[in-house]
């Protein structure tokens, strides 16, 4: 992809007389695997719905894949978004409702179909494809709804790796999930990058879900990007302490970095 | 028995499908008062319309129908353009101001036509008198259209169904589809609204596809189920309505609500996780 794969430029996104999020520039290349952390309300999810179009910026600009979402109209900012697997919070999508796992994956294939077209068998062998490599071949046939959360998430998934997808965007992906789902679905997460090459951009608050391929963190605070640089330099940072508002410890166990507290809160 | 029984009859079932079809999208996308909305401002169109069947008497079978469409037609689209994101204003709330002024508009529009008021309230509470040959052909045309409307737009539906976040997200069509589904539910809730009555449409609309989504596994099931029950609801509503001389659209709304009651007891006794 030219222009490299996503790029943002002077965004500002207000709320009232608020500034919720003010990026100068961020720049995600294509092939990427980027983790977006920061506390709760640092403006991460705004980060990612500006990103996928979902909010427009007052004020900046959102290229994907070298063109300018807000320049299009909405039939063409649909199809350029054909590229973009989102897979956002809980609270964002109805899953209460009857649908089967395999009705669920299949959804991933609807935008790469065209209007008044239905699936066809090809799409369908995609969509068994993605059950089968995440596992879910036992459960096709099940409601999403009687699923376990972790297992919702990897359903999620694997709908958005059924579209094909440039880019990956996922809003914390191990929300409310117990520490075992956490870490299968970031290993499946990191597994699909060094699999497929997509493109990631990975929302979390917790840290500790950034999985090694995660090459590069952009840390939010109060809005604003503070810190942006591999995984050691971010931890490392004294931003990193400011935006979390304590003194902080690097840990490394299996390949993984955990930031913990060290029992020190800073001044309010 | 009566000719004119199985025009009501045929009339009832073919409504009754229709809304149960709209339901599964009104309830399944949690837009229940998005459809309120709608159906209120098809019954303030279908009064001010009928204003006109005294400025020209040959227009007493389409204006009510017409000011139905139009009212209900612009109250979607202005629905359909509203951006939480971009507004202080919570939906709801807004949604709210809405409804109400379509309840004072309609009221003011039978307090402004004394002259028929017995007319007036019949759109309110819904009339088996108000079926007639050319409603009943206008009902099946509209429900044939949405059933089309339906499988054409079938995979779209679902991702809008699940997620209208998702769906807008990664390149679906959503605000196309979505648009193109309010105002085909505001034309099939102001062609439908003289025989249910509109103030009792609603529950046509919303308790058959909440049964369905009781007691289903699956999109299919949950669509035959709801229009299946939507007709049940009206077949029955009508049945006792014409043989007790009792206001059709409160039959259908007890009947319609105590289908779900008992889907809802079947879920509960045979609750499983699915």
């Amino acid at each position: 992809m030219t222009g490299g794969c996503l790029s943002l430029s002077g965004v500002q996104v207000r709320r009232g007389r608020r500034t919720i999020l003010d990026v100068e520039s961020l720049q995600i290349p294509s092939g990427a695997f980027v983790g977006v952390i920061g506390t709760n309300g640092a403006g991460k999810t705004t980060l990612l719905k500006v990103c996928c179009g979902l909010m427009h910026p007052d004020r900046g600009t959102v290229k994907f894949a070298g063109k300018d979402l807000a320049g299009l109209g909405p039939w063409s900012r649909s199809n350029l978004r054909r590229g973009i697997g989102y897979i956002p919070q809980t609270a964002e999508y109805n899953w209460e409702l009857p649908f089967i796992v395999r009705e669920v994956v299949a959804m991933g294939r609807v935008s790469v179909r065209p209007l008044l077209s239905r699936l066809s068998g090809a799409d369908y062998e995609i969509v068994d494809d993605w059950i089968e490599r995440l596992g879910l071949g036992g459960l096709a046939d099940q409601t999403f709804r009687s699923l376990s959360g972790g297992e919702q998430q990897k359903v999620l998934v694997a709908r958005a790796m059924a579209q094909a997808p440039a880019v990956l965007m996922l809003d914390e992906p191990c929300a409310n999930l117990d520490f075992n789902w956490k870490y299968q679905i970031t290993e499946i997460v990191e597994r699909l990058y060094h699999q497929t090459g997509v493109t990631i951009l990975l929302v979390s608050h917790d840290t500790s879900l950034l999985p090694p391929a995660c090459s590069r963190i952009v840390l939010l605070h109060e809005g604003r990007i503070s810190a942006d640089g591999d995984i050691d330099e971010v931890f490392a940072s004294e931003a990193l302490q400011v935006a979390y508002r304590c003194r902080i410890e690097t840990l490394n166990i299996g390949g993984r970095k955990y930031v913990v507290n060290k029992n020190q809160t800073l001044g309010a | 028995m009566d000719p004119y029984f199985y025009l009501v009859i045929v009339a009832g079932l073919i409504a009754g499908a229709s809304t149960g079809l709209l339901g599964v999208y009104i309830v399944g996308m949690r837009i229940p008062f998005i459809g309120i909305c709608i159906s209120h401002a098809a019954m303030a169109g279908s009064i001010y319309g009928s204003f006109l069947v005294f400025a020209n008497p040959t227009l007493t079978a389409i204006c009510p129908a017409l000011g139905g469409i139009a009212a209900s037609v612009i109250a979607a689209l202005s629905l359909a353009g509203i951006r939480p994101e971009r507004s202080r204003l919570d939906t709801n709330v807004g949604l709210a101001i809405v409804f109400c002024l379509m309840l004072g508009l309609t009221f003011l529009g039978i307090g402004l036509n004394q002259a028929s008021r017995s007319e007036m309230l019949g759109l309110l509470w819904g009339n088996i008198l108000f079926t007639d040959r050319a409603g009943t052909i206008t009902i099946a045309a509209m429900a044939a259209v949405l059933a089309i409307f339906c499988a054409l737009f079938n995979k779209e539906l679902k991702v809008l169904l699940f997620s209208r976040s998702i769906a807008a997200a990664t390149g679906v069509h959503a605000g196309f589809v979505y648009g193109l589904l309010l105002v085909l539910s505001g034309v099939i809730l102001a062609v439908n609204l003289p025989l249910i009555g509109g103030l009792m449409i609603f529950s046509i609309v919303t308790c058959p596809a909440a049964a369905a989504y009781q007691i289903c596994t699956g999109h299919r099931s949950v669509v035959i189920a709801a229009t299946v029950f939507g007709m049940l609801s009206a077949l029955i509503g009508f049945v006792v309505s014409f043989y007790l001389d009792l206001p059709t659209g409160a039959c259908i709304v007890i009947t319609s609500t105590g289908i779900f009651a008992l889907a809802a007891l079947y879920r509960s006794i045979h609750a499983t996780g699915d």
